[in-house]
């Protein structure tokens, strides 16, 4: 487990361009100096990584944890609802990928009907460089608030009565119950699933590189997909490595803050 | 008696210049008897339809095949890693020199094979290499060397819907104005078969895969990829020019969304009718010919690409081929081997059998090799092979990566961006690629 780490480590501060006959040359840091300094690209991509790991994961923590409050209420077919909300889950995203970007044509695709519907459009959705990275966002959101909305419920589950009981008894309202009491007694396991989404979200990877491979030009090409295209299609080993550990750094920086903020230490 | 032995010397000697020409006439495809040949192939209709008469070649030589086909991607990684690693026994491989042939060349790793084709012990005398289509043997030389023969040829050329240009009386663009004018005239028009409206034109937009079909506008408006002194040229005023018509063009008169099409999206889009004309790659006509999905079988023609203001030819040849890795150990066998799968006899039979479009121009004279070809495809296709440009690609080393760069151009134009700008950081950003790659 550790060698591919340690060997990412060691190429990150190499130059090695893998088709020619020569071997790896030590370069120092110079490739992540010339990542945040001269790489448009990179910078473009680091932006796009946040900016597309910000929206997905606020959406699908709202839809999904109000998704959890609507389930766990008592209602006729319940487990057979449940069951369904979790398809989007185990499908394979490219599958699910394929199936957007046919709903996502602006030409044949279902989506610009619907919308039509609503007197809205026609857009351009993926096509769209304005509009690409929420066009994703809305994928992975459809593909992953299941997963939100499951953890969610399992800490509904485990929820203690009393506080309810006295706040029934001294005449709080429904609202003030849900703020005051339910999610902060949900904030721990919220959490934790935000911290599963965020993780992902940072590393996606199929469903971009499917849909758009990073484009209309570079609008949607977050760290991974840039990474993978100047590993495997550039053979920039050495540089490619150098971004992985930049990916790697923000993925760990930011499951650190999450976790933190659990403890309740912030 | 020594009189005598020079004269029967002499005798013999006379005997056997009047005779060897008839003995070259009987090659001898069985000098490499026995040996046992690697053969990389990628997974391609050419693939598809020379297999099945491998084994008259194994019949023909005595050489043992070891035939291994795998999709585009493994195929090309497969080869890569096994060149790289420099104990390859990989005897022959399909390539395309225009996308990976500078890198393979200055690596070192290629045989080149024009002493096999000059030596009449090792080339047949009826192989007739000018019998190859003008440009498909110039994209099969690499730096001077000629890297194997061609096996298919593709040119981007302009198909259009012969059905509608007839309904609305405008004549098929033989220049880039006239292209412009006719996209102009039909956009919006009904053209699909329950008389929706479609669109003037469409084509590739997507970043990288957008550059190899742009390059017939950037060739017929007069400018190429690099200059002969290794500087990028697309970013010249006709560069320039060519990138903003390609960009209007879709922009205004093609579908939106143009900027994320490759060649799947927009072959859709045109084999449903809602396109009257689609420059790409003519050897998609199987796509839209297909009876089963296409909505256009049979109402489309297959024209030259457009000439630019000048007069100047913008398609392009592309051309997949054989070529041998100098690691081989079985060069001799490597070359029958080349040579048996591009002579007449099996060009004829693939493209009759299967329609993969073969670049000798014998076979396109011949009525058999037209079976399975639409007719007007056949003098777009040599006459496109004879006056085009095999530069598809910008040829350098780090091709993926400057038709990445180039295609961000490509994609501002559509946006309705500046496209000037963007042009010289495309140009910018190709040079420093070069200059990272190309270390000599």
């Amino acid at each position: 487990m550790a060698f591919p780490v340690l060997y990412t480590l060691y190429m990150s501060v190499h130059s090695w361009f893998a088709s020619s006959l020569t071997s790896p040359e030590f370069v120092g840091l110079a490739n992540f100096r010339r990542a945040f300094l001269d790489d448009e690209r990179f910078r473009n991509a680091l932006w796009l990584t946040v900016y597309f790991t910000a929206l997905a994961t606020v959406l699908q923590l709202v839809l999904g944890v109000a998704l959890a409050l609507l389930l766990n209420r008592p209602f006729r077919g319940k487990g057979l609802v449940r069951s369904i909300f979790l398809l989007p889950m185990v499908a394979t995203p490219v599958a699910i990928a394929l199936v957007w970007m046919m709903m996502y044509n602006p030409t044949l695709g279902v989506m610009n009907y619907l919308v039509g519907l609503a007197g809205l459009g026609p857009y351009k959705w993926v096509s769209n460089a304005a509009i690409v990275v929420p066009a994703l966002a809305v994928v992975d959101t459809w593909e992953w608030t299941p997963l939100i909305t499951l953890i969610t419920l399992a800490g509904l589950a485990t929820l203690p009565l009393e506080p309810y009981e006295s706040a029934l008894i001294d005449g709080a309202s429904a609202a003030q119950m849900f703020w005051r009491i339910t999610l902060p007694l949900l904030r721990p396991t919220i959490i934790v699933a935000l911290l599963f989404r965020a993780i992902d979200c940072l590393k996606t990877f199929d469903i971009i590189y499917v849909m758009t491979q990073g484009g209309p030009g570079f609008a949607s090409e977050t760290l991974n997909v840039y990474t993978f295209q100047v590993g495997l299609f550039y053979f920039h080993i050495g540089y490619a490595s150098s971004l992985l550990v930049i990916l790697f750094a923000l993925v760990l920086g930011v499951s650190l803050v999450l976790i933190k903020v659990r403890r309740g230490s912030w | 008696m020594h009189v005598l032995r020079k004269w029967s010397i002499l005798c013999i000697v006379l005997a056997l210049a009047l005779v060897s020409p008839a003995l070259a006439q009987q090659f001898n495809w069985q000098q490499a008897k026995g040996t046992q040949l690697r053969v990389l192939l990628n997974k391609h209709p050419w693939q598809a339809a020379i297999e099945p008469h491998l084994k008259e070649f194994e019949a023909l030589t005595g050489i043992h095949l070891v035939a291994e086909v795998y999709p585009e991607d493994q195929f090309r990684a497969k080869v890569l890693v096994e060149l790289t690693s420099g104990s390859s026994s990989i005897d022959v491989f399909m390539s395309m020199p225009a996308q990976e042939g500078l890198k393979y060349m200055r690596a070192g790793w290629l045989q080149p094979v024009d002493e096999f084709l000059k030596n009449p012990a090792l080339t047949a005398p009826d192989y007739h290499w000018n019998d190859f289509l003008e440009k498909t043997r110039e994209a099969m030389v690499v730096e001077g060397k000629l890297v194997g023969p061609p096996i298919q040829v593709e040119n981007t050329s302009l198909m259009y819907r012969k059905d509608v240009f007839q309904k609305y009386n405008v004549k098929v663009p033989t220049t880039l104005d006239e292209l412009e004018a006719a996209a102009k005239a039909l956009n919006g028009k009904a053209m699909t078969d329950d008389g929706q409206p479609g669109f003037g034109i469409v084509a590739r937009g997507k970043r990288a895969a957008a550059t190899s079909q742009f390059a017939a506008y950037l060739h017929a408006m007069g400018s190429t990829w690099i200059g002969p002194n290794r500087e990028p040229m697309f970013n010249n005023e006709e560069g320039v020019k060519a990138l903003e018509f390609y960009g209007r063009m879709l922009r205004s008169y093609g579908p939106p969304g143009s900027e994320n099409n490759h060649w799947y999206e927009a072959s859709s889009i045109f084999s449903q009718g809602k396109a009257a004309m689609y420059t790409d790659a003519n050897s998609l006509f199987p796509v839209i010919e297909d009876a089963q999905k296409s909505k256009v079988v049979g109402k489309v023609g297959y024209a030259l690409f457009p000439r630019g203001p000048k007069g100047q030819y913008g398609s392009t040849v592309a051309s997949w081929g054989l070529a041998m890795p100098k690691s081989s150990k079985n060069q001799k066998a490597a070359w029958l081997f080349m040579q048996w799968a591009t002579a007449r006899e099996q060009v004829l039979a693939v493209q009759s059998e299967k329609g993969v479009l073969g670049a000798r121009e014998s076979v396109w004279k011949d009525p058999k090799g037209l079976t399975k070809v639409p007719a007007d495809l056949r003098e777009s296709l040599t006459v496109g092979s004879k006056v085009g440009t095999p530069l598809w690609n910008p040829p350098v080393v780090a091709v993926a990566e400057c038709r990445d760069a180039i295609g961000a151009a490509i994609v501002t134009s559509i946006q309705g961006g500046d496209v000037k700008t963007a042009a010289n950081k495309a140009a910018a950003d190709v040079k420093r690629i070069m200059a990272e790659t190309e270390k000599k």
